[in-house]
């Protein structure tokens, strides 16, 4: 169903760590996307041994305002940055 | 169909909503739809007896901003009678499952009731650089988008942005962002509710006339519903008596401000603009821009970040 993108070959998710069993030795978790926020984010993190010993937030969204707001008029500056975030 | 009933009558009396309340609320969607009065009771036949339409709600490229225009309503609201009304199974801001586990929430839906579900879309689709501007679970929107509104029954897409690209698509649109029109070409049963956000009211009216009709209500050219956006807001609004008068507002703060009068000097829209904004209004009805004394930046319209812009420049004169 989904493509493989570079990286995939690491997506090992959270539902596959029970708790009390570690992970294996080394291996990274990512969590895509996380929900009850507004945007679209994505953690990962890298454990060995059963301990984080990396992580990784990445915004997997892109709109480019700040490519927008250039040469426009300065009062309207606040109705296009106010739509960054609706909530 | 009588148990059927009965449930549905008991879990609007669960959340407080009394039979008097649900008719008062099947009024007025039929009066938001322009359809005469006597047409309140088949409203609410078909809301009693309809089954609850399973709805993916994607998003892509956007701010929340239409979600929170959905889930900001007074309680027992319109977006509660919405939510008995629907079996939202997929919303990546309201749903529990994260990760991994938001695919099978989908996948689910999608097996289980393949070309019966309603998908509704926020935010526009970003297709240039092979669509990597927005990515869920390593796919990109814009697949995402083909996949579930192509099996859909039926497409909404809510907001500006999925309508026509919104924000994103602003010159220079530097992602290459579309609208759901655009971006998935073809779909045979699609309706856009722009404006930014768009209106809760209109969101509802749209899905109560689909589970009593079995169809969206008539729409334009740009496949907006008539009974939303067949009305120019300068003609409707409420200070348009001051601008047959020539009493303008011209600078903020000024008399004419604080007694209410017309915005046009002031870079209102409300001339080029169409949208039931001076009826429906904001907040439970409360008030609406032009209300509150600012003028309307033209938001239900396409290209609005571009053709409406700078929004505080006057439009010409007649």
């Amino acid at each position: 169903m989904s493509e493989p993108i570079p990286g995939e070959e690491y997506k090992v998710f959270l539902p596959s760590v029970q708790k009390g069993q570690a992970p294996s030795p080394a291996s990274r978790v990512a969590i895509d996307p996380i929900t009850r926020i507004e945007g679209h984010l994505r953690i990962e993190v890298k454990i060995e041994n059963g301990r984080v010993v990396d992580a990784w937030s990445s915004g997997m969204m892109f709109r480019g305002i700040e490519l927008v707001l250039p040469g426009r008029d300065p009062r309207d500056a606040w109705v296009f940055t106010q739509r960054i975030c609706g909530v | 169909m009588e148990l059927w009933q009965t449930r549905f009558v008991e879990r609007l009396d669960q959340r407080g909503v009394s039979r008097r309340r649900f008719l008062k609320f099947c009024g007025m969607m039929t009066a938001t739809l322009a359809l005469p009065a006597r047409y309140t009771g088949r409203v609410a036949q078909a809301l009693m007896e309809a089954p609850r339409p399973p709805v993916v709600w994607l998003e892509f490229q956007d701010c929340t901003g239409d979600t929170e225009s959905f889930l900001r309503t007074k309680s027992p609201g319109v977006d509660e009678l919405l939510l008995d009304l629907l079996s939202l199974d997929y919303h990546e801001t309201l749903m529990a499952p994260a990760g991994e586990m938001t695919e099978r929430s989908l996948a689910d839906t999608m097996t289980r009731f393949p070309g019966q579900y309603i998908c509704v879309v926020e935010g526009s689709i970003p297709t240039a650089a092979g669509g990597i501007h927005c990515m869920i679970r390593g796919r990109t929107a814009h697949s995402i988008a083909q996949e579930v509104c192509g099996n859909a029954l039926a497409t909404i897409a809510i907001g500006t942005c999925a309508w026509e690209g919104g924000i994103a698509a602003a010159a220079p649109n530097p992602t290459g962002a579309m609208g759901v029109k655009d971006a998935v070409p073809g779909l045979a049963s699609l309706v856009n509710l722009p404006g930014c956000p768009a209106n809760v009211v209109n969101l509802t009216a749209t899905i109560v006339h689909f589970l009593t009709f079995g169809s969206w209500p008539e729409t334009d050219g740009s496949g907006r519903p008539h009974f939303a956006y067949g009305e120019e807001i300068h003609e409707e609004c409420e200070r348009h008596d001051h601008y047959e008068d020539e009493r303008f507002v011209l600078e903020w703060g000024d008399e004419g401000h604080r007694q209410g009068w017309c915005l046009f000097r002031m870079g209102c829209k409300g001339p080029e603009t169409h949208h039931n904004c001076p009826s429906v209004r904001w907040n439970d009805g409360t008030s609406w821009p032009i209300g509150a004394g600012h003028g309307c930046i033209g938001c239900a319209e396409a290209r609005f970040w571009d053709r409406m812009s700078p929004f505080y420049a006057a439009l010409e004169d007649d």
